[in-house]
């Protein structure tokens, strides 16, 4: 299955371009996609994800939909969130660090699985490799948003392959996830020509597909036993019915029990013997008696 | 004699869903997505088109590369296909150009918004041929089979998309792939 984790959402989009952009990916083959909110700072109160139930027809096939937030932060330690009251929300969080001590702290000790970044802006740092390989080996993803490109001039087009080519330099196209960021149905692409467009960038085939496939998967599942699992690492995934106890004892291997049948038999058999053999004694005793 | 190593890429124009609140949805999803073009497209806006976006793309190393060999061998309005040809170690420069245009190409600039998504990336003509008829065969059994659905029969139908993503993806299955090598 293709994942498209990042489907932005603001209370400014309407139902029916939402629903425009979901069946567009669902018809070029996208089969999870996430609806993204942005956050600057934590919401007020305790509510619900703020995203539209949405209502369609049955002949028109959505993908599976995700709720995800995307905290944008500029100061490093990102205190004005609350994480555990946000995890509650949303099935995914990521961040956008806005400054190089922000991204530093992200990669290195931010609990959320996926930076992203606004990757056609001029970001005033580079992508070093140790934080980033430091991050990928903690498993935080990194994520492009290849419609971030498309919608950009040509100036912004620059700035995206830049900062594009210089992630996947200082992570060696490890731990790369592609998204969509389609703010409209026209930015959506085919996953092909998504991987085509990568490739060219330098992210190879291989790992664009894994990209679109893989990795988003395995933030998804992640992002599902941390919440619905026993602390985090277990998770109960199917609970049989309680056997009957009966059946279980019947049904264990054949032979052995035919074995131990047969023994009980000629144990019976033997002490029967033995009785038949006291009893004549027993009766020639007291026969002998008589006499 | 060494030959020149070709690509030929097939196209689908994709157009987007309707906005099912400003119009009645009763057009099934995917007729709407594969209607026909009706632009006064022909091949030569469509190659002058692409070497514009190449241009933009690649610069004068991209517009180079596709100078000579570029060409649209088939370009059908009816069913918003087109077959491309350039030449083998360029394709992927004509691919994201086309990935990066967003409206049909016509004289005026005035053409509706679209995508141009590739379908199908084969070493002969033919075997783009091949994939086109049986696209189109399958797109018509699926319409028919969305028109005639009722809500209430709705049965899950098969993703008919993945396989051809990994068509597009690899080529090597096609013959002169092989003694294109050589």
């Amino acid at each position: 299955m293709l994942y498209d984790l990042n489907i932005p959402w603001s209370p400014s989009t309407t139902d029916s371009q939402l629903l425009q952009t979901l069946t567009l990916s669902a018809s070029l083959g996208y089969g999870a996609v996430a609806l993204n909110t942005t956050l600057t700072q934590a919401p007020s109160g305790q509510q619900g994800a703020p995203f539209p139930k949405l209502s369609h027809d049955s002949s028109t096939k959505l993908p599976r939909i995700l709720h995800r937030a995307t905290l944008v932060f500029d100061d490093p330690a990102a205190s004005n969130f609350s994480l555990p009251a946000l995890v509650r929300i949303y099935d995914i969080l990521a961040v956008r660090p806005l400054s190089d001590k922000a991204f530093q702290n992200a990669c290195l000790t931010f609990d959320t699985p996926i930076i992203s970044m606004d990757l056609t802006q001029n970001l005033g740092f580079y992508f070093r490799p140790k934080p980033c390989m430091a991050a990928v080996s903690r498993g935080v993803r990194f994520e492009i948003c290849y419609s971030q490109a498309l919608a950009a001039d040509a100036r912004g087009r620059a700035q995206f392959i830049a900062n594009a080519t210089g992630l996947i330099r200082a992570t060696r196209g490890r731990g790369i996830m592609i998204s969509s960021e389609a703010r409209n149905a026209l930015t959506v692409r085919a996953p092909a020509d998504v991987v085509n467009l990568l490739d060219v960038w330098g992210l190879g085939r291989e790992k664009g597909m894994e990209g679109l496939g893989s990795v988003p998967r395995s933030v998804v599942v992640n992002e599902g036993v941390k919440r619905t699992g026993f602390r985090g690492v277990v998770d109960v995934v199917q609970a049989l019915d309680a056997p009957p106890t009966k059946e279980k004892k019947e049904g264990q291997p054949g032979q052995s029990s035919n074995k131990k049948d047969k023994k009980q038999k000629r144990k019976n058999g033997e002490e029967t013997q033995n009785q038949s053999k006291k009893m004549k004694l027993v009766s020639r005793d007291a026969d002998t008696a008589k006499k | 004699m060494v030959r020149v190593k070709e690509r030929y890429l097939l196209v689908n124009i994709i157009y987007p869903p309707e906005d099912s609140r400003a119009g009645n949805s009763s057009k099934p999803n995917l007729i709407v997505q594969h209607q026909p073009t009706t632009e006064n497209l022909t091949p030569g806006i469509l190659v002058r088109a692409l070497k514009a976006q190449v241009a933009s793309l690649f610069g004068d190393y991209g517009a180079g590369c596709l100078e000579s060999d570029l060409s649209v061998k088939y370009l059908s309005l009816a069913t918003s296909t087109v077959i491309i040809r350039c030449s083998r170690d360029h394709y992927q420069m004509l691919w994201s150009a086309l990935t990066f245009m967003d409206r049909v190409p016509t004289k005026d600039g005035t053409g509706r918004p679209c995508i141009f998504r590739v379908v199908r990336v084969s070493g002969t003509i033919r075997k783009a041929e091949e994939e086109a008829i049986r696209q189109a065969k399958q797109r018509l059994i699926e319409a028919k089979e969305a028109s005639s659905q009722t809500p209430s029969s709705l049965a899950p139908r098969e993703p008919s998309h993945p396989d051809v993503i990994l068509d597009a993806m690899d080529g090597s299955d096609d013959e002169s792939m092989h003694d294109a090598d050589d």
